[in-house]
């Protein structure tokens, strides 16, 4: 016994020793972890993003990720609050009256961050690219509708199209594909598709550092333009989980938390609560909405969906699971967006009112059964969402809950978002969730892509004895030139849709920010994909 | 041995072959058409032609067998073609990004090995004392916690709330410890239980006893005898746990922002990244086949039983 002590013992002593050594390498990493600071004089914003920004090619989409895009390229025109269209890299332009022809006048001070003029031909040149890889940005209809670009001097560019099409200055405010590659930065054979030399763009911010998929690295373009970003650099880090986010904000490794989905909603209340942070959020962006199929099954009766309307309890929904973050909807778009303010009647919450319509429309409240028959058959609604999205299920339980007391039955069916979007595509649903576009593609975009049987958009209102007259008025508006007729459009296409209960609006999308207080100058802008880090300063 | 091994890694063909062509199946038999994923991930809306444009891009318009001829012969010279998400080819990013998840899935093996052998021996050797019930509770906690919670834990605590290691990212070695450990932890209890076991098991047999008789130091007993003995189920366990590293580090990634291939294939997963896929199922195949190579060569040189076996035959 006295071997087996001994032994034990010499275990034990190299037990403490192994345990004495990862304590001290916990210490010796805890003193690491301090080092590595930035001068106290430099004053860095910090800031994060769920993915790696990509190559930052103005012509191209993902990996590329468009608030990156955005600090280093610009627009010939910019989207402002309401949907305005407001001059950028054009000072003016004038429109012929047949809505074919733009000329703009471009800004005569600006320059590329290498340096180099930023004039017509460079704008020609990046438009030409664009225009070469055609097929890629089919999607966008201002690119179909182009049909001669034109430097008519060195400040003063032509655009001609094929057709009118009103939304044009809307679709030259996005992103991308059509912000100014510095032409010293084309590829050798000149196709923007393929890829890029570096991103040299006219924006506040230039690229410096990057390590793909960790970290990049953006400082101030000297050659800017108009007013210099205040900080002297800006981080972006790769962070992709949100409630790590929140620890890294905490531990001052990240001084701005900014955007739709950036962090959770119960996460941003807390912060809040806590008191010591700065906490924003943004007019409506976007919508949250759940199509309502009127080409199956139950859904089908204009009644049904009525009810539907009435039945769910958006209040609740807003400040139970959005955590009062967000606004309730009442129409498919919020009035701030252009055409919208249409003066529609909500749909009030009353269960009352929602067990009328389905008692009209024939759906009995049978005894003893839970959920309401019509010629034998069960009154249930499949609704469909992304099984991984916590709000989308949450919107699912909300739904089963209150159309259970008017006597609906509602099944969930959680998929991945392959399956969810075959489902859309086929119309195989009886609700299904979205957001809209949001700003600056609405309303434009939505009520064009009403017309793409691709879309669920197309499919829940497939069944409407109006749907071809409705597709009509979408092509009508979207070549309009007429802004009094424009209007007149847009009021007939979004009051129709109302009145047919095809959406059930559930609350309106936000950007939030939340920041430490000595942090100044964070805004919102109309755009919800733009992040405004120029005007931001550190005290 | 040397002709084991060839054998052994010649096998390798017939299963790689058989798990890219199953892949490859599987993959267009899920719903969900990586053009349109690729759409929805550039927030394009996919219209027919938008979708079509796309398809015909990615040679998704061709017959099947044509795809995966291409794509066999291809791979044969290690193009594995480009990311329909990155448009990156496919083996630069693996290559990129695979060392980061090796460095982190072998602090995890070493932090493992570290902790849950001592941890298991003295479990054993002290069974149902203090220590022993603590490693139990460690067992049943690690298997009751899922790996992000002890993650999120491990950063509040260590990171912010003591401030001893940074949060996020990689970096200095210190960015390696509370990712490492969140990773290790469920191995640690698993192997601790498995060598407390086996410990028990071995310390009962005949040769122990006999051991002892020769007057044998009780710590040779316990470290010739019975550990390695012992430590034969660990091997085995340590073979699958290898691969398991590799490709189950998707929610540490995730957490510790650590950027590694999970996280990389889970997304290539949901966006039906094709390319991608394929390569990381083969890459894991392999891995797979390696590390249970190494549990037998290693089986027979703890196990004289098996290596006489096998130079007998």
């Amino acid at each position: 016994m006295s071997e087996t002590t001994k032994a034990l013992n010499k275990c034990k002593r190299v037990a403490a020793v192994l345990i004495a050594g990862m304590l001290l390498v916990s210490l010796l990493a805890g003193c690491g972890s301090q080092s590595g600071q930035t001068p106290a004089t430099e004053k860095v914003l910090n800031f994060s993003w769920a993915k790696d920004i990509g190559s930052l090619n103005p012509h191209m989409y993902n990996p590329n990720q468009m608030f990156a895009q955005a600090l280093v390229y610009e627009s010939l025109v910019q989207y402002s609050d309401a949907g305005k269209i407001v001059p950028w890299l054009a000072e003016s332009w004038t429109i012929s009256p047949d809505g074919k022809e733009y000329i703009f006048k471009l800004r005569q001070d600006v320059k590329f961050s290498d340096g180099s003029a930023f004039n017509a031909a460079a704008v020609k040149k990046n438009f030409d690219a664009v225009l070469a890889n055609g097929k890629r940005h089919d999607w966008l209809a201002f690119i179909r509708q182009i049909q001669e670009t034109q430097v008519i001097d060195d400040h003063t560019f032509k655009l001609v199209l094929k057709d009118a099409y009103y939304p044009v200055l809307q679709e030259l405010a996005l992103i991308r594909p059509l912000r100014f590659l510095a032409p010293a930065a084309f590829p050798d054979n000149g196709n923007t598709g393929k890829g890029i030399k570096q991103p040299v763009g006219t924006g506040p911010w230039v690229l410096s550092e990057y390590k793909q998929g960790e970290v990049a690295v953006f400082v101030r373009n000297e050659h800017y333009w108009g007013p210099k970003p205040k900080v002297d650099k800006l981080v972006i880090k790769i962070i992709p989980d949100s409630e790590s986010r929140v620890v890294a904000f905490e531990k001052q490794e990240l001084n701005l938390l900014y955007g739709n989905g950036s962090i959770s909603l119960d996460a941003f209340k807390q912060l809040q609560a806590a008191g010591q942070y700065e906490t924003k959020l943004s007019e409506p962006l976007a919508t949250r909405v759940l199509a309502i199929n009127s080409n199956k099954g139950a859904t089908k009766e204009l009644k049904v969906r009525q009810a539907l309307q009435h039945a769910v309890n958006k209040d609740a929904f807003v400040k139970g699971v959005l955590f009062g973050t967000e606004h309730k909807a009442d129409t498919l778009l919020a009035t701030n967006f252009p055409y919208c303010n249409l003066g529609l009647t909500p749909y009030e919450y009353s269960e009352d009112k929602a067990r009328a319509l389905l008692d009209e429309a024939g759906w009995k409240v049978v005894p003893g059964r839970d959920f309401r028959e019509k010629d034998g058959q069960t009154l249930e609604l499949e609704f469909c969402y992304e099984s991984t999205n916590a709000i989308q299920k949450s919107v699912g339980e909300v739904l089963q809950g209150d159309l259970k007391k008017v006597g609906i039955k509602v099944k969930l069916t959680g998929e991945e978002q392959g399956s969810i979007d075959q489902r859309q595509k086929d119309g195989n649903f009886n609700i299904i969730y979205g957001d809209t576009w949001g700003a600056p593609y609405d309303p434009h975009s939505l009520v064009g892509s009403m017309r793409e049987p691709a879309h669920a958009d197309y499919q829940a209102q497939l069944g409407l004895p109006m749907k071809a007259e409705l597709d009509k008025l979408a092509s009508a508006v979207l070549v309009s030139t007429d802004e009094t007729k424009r209007q007149e459009l847009y009021r007939q296409i979004f009051t129709t849709l109302h009145e047919q209960a095809v959406y059930l609006p559930l609350s309106y999308l936000a950007n939030l920010a939340v920041y430490p207080k000595n942090l100044s100058g964070v805004a919102f802008m109309g755009s919800q994909y733009e992040i405004p880090f120029g005007t931001i300063d550190i005290q | 041995m040397f002709a084991y091994v060839v054998k052994r890694l010649l096998s390798l063909i017939p299963v790689l072959v058989g798990i890219s062509m199953i892949t490859f199946l599987i993959l267009r038999l899920t719903p969900g058409d990586p053009a349109e994923a690729y759409l929805r991930l550039s927030q394009i809306p996919p219209t027919e032609a938008a979708v079509a444009a796309v398809r015909e891009e990615l040679g998704l318009d061709r017959p099947l067998i044509v795809q995966y001829g291409d794509w066999l012969v291809k791979a044969l010279t290690l193009d594995f073609g480009k990311s329909y998400a990155t448009h990156r080819p496919v083996w630069d990013e693996m290559m990129f990004l695979l060392p980061a998840t090796v460095q982190l899935a072998g602090v995890s093996l070493v932090f493992t090995l570290v902790l849950s052998i001592p941890m298991g021996i003295f479990s054993a050797l002290y069974k149902d004392g203090w220590f022993d019930n603590f490693c139990r509770f460690i067992a049943f906690t690690s298997a009751a916690m899922p790996n992000f919670w002890l993650g999120f834990m491990l950063m509040y605590f260590f990171a912010l709330k003591l401030d001893l290691l940074p949060t996020l990212g990689r970096g200095s070695w210190a960015h390696f410890i509370l990712p490492a450990l969140t990773l290790s932890f469920s191995y640690i209890a698993t192997y601790v239980r498995l060598l407390r076991t086996s410990m028990l098991e071995n310390l009962e047999q005949p040769f122990v006893l006999y051991a002892r008789a020769r007057g044998l130091q009780e710590s040779l007993v316990i470290g010739r005898h019975v550990l390695k003995n012992a430590l034969l189920p660990l091997v085995t366990a340590l073979g699958m746990s290898i691969g398991h590293l590799l490709s189950g580090s998707v929610i540490v990634e995730s957490v510790f922002s650590w950027p590694g291939i999970g996280r990389f294939c889970v997304s290539a997963i949901l966006n039906r990244d094709y390319p991608v896929v394929q390569c990381f199922v083969l890459m894991m195949a392999v891995v797979f086949v390696i590390a249970n190579l190494f549990v037998d060569i290693a089986y027979a040189w703890l196990d004289p039983r098996i290596r006489l076996k096998g130079e007998s035959s």
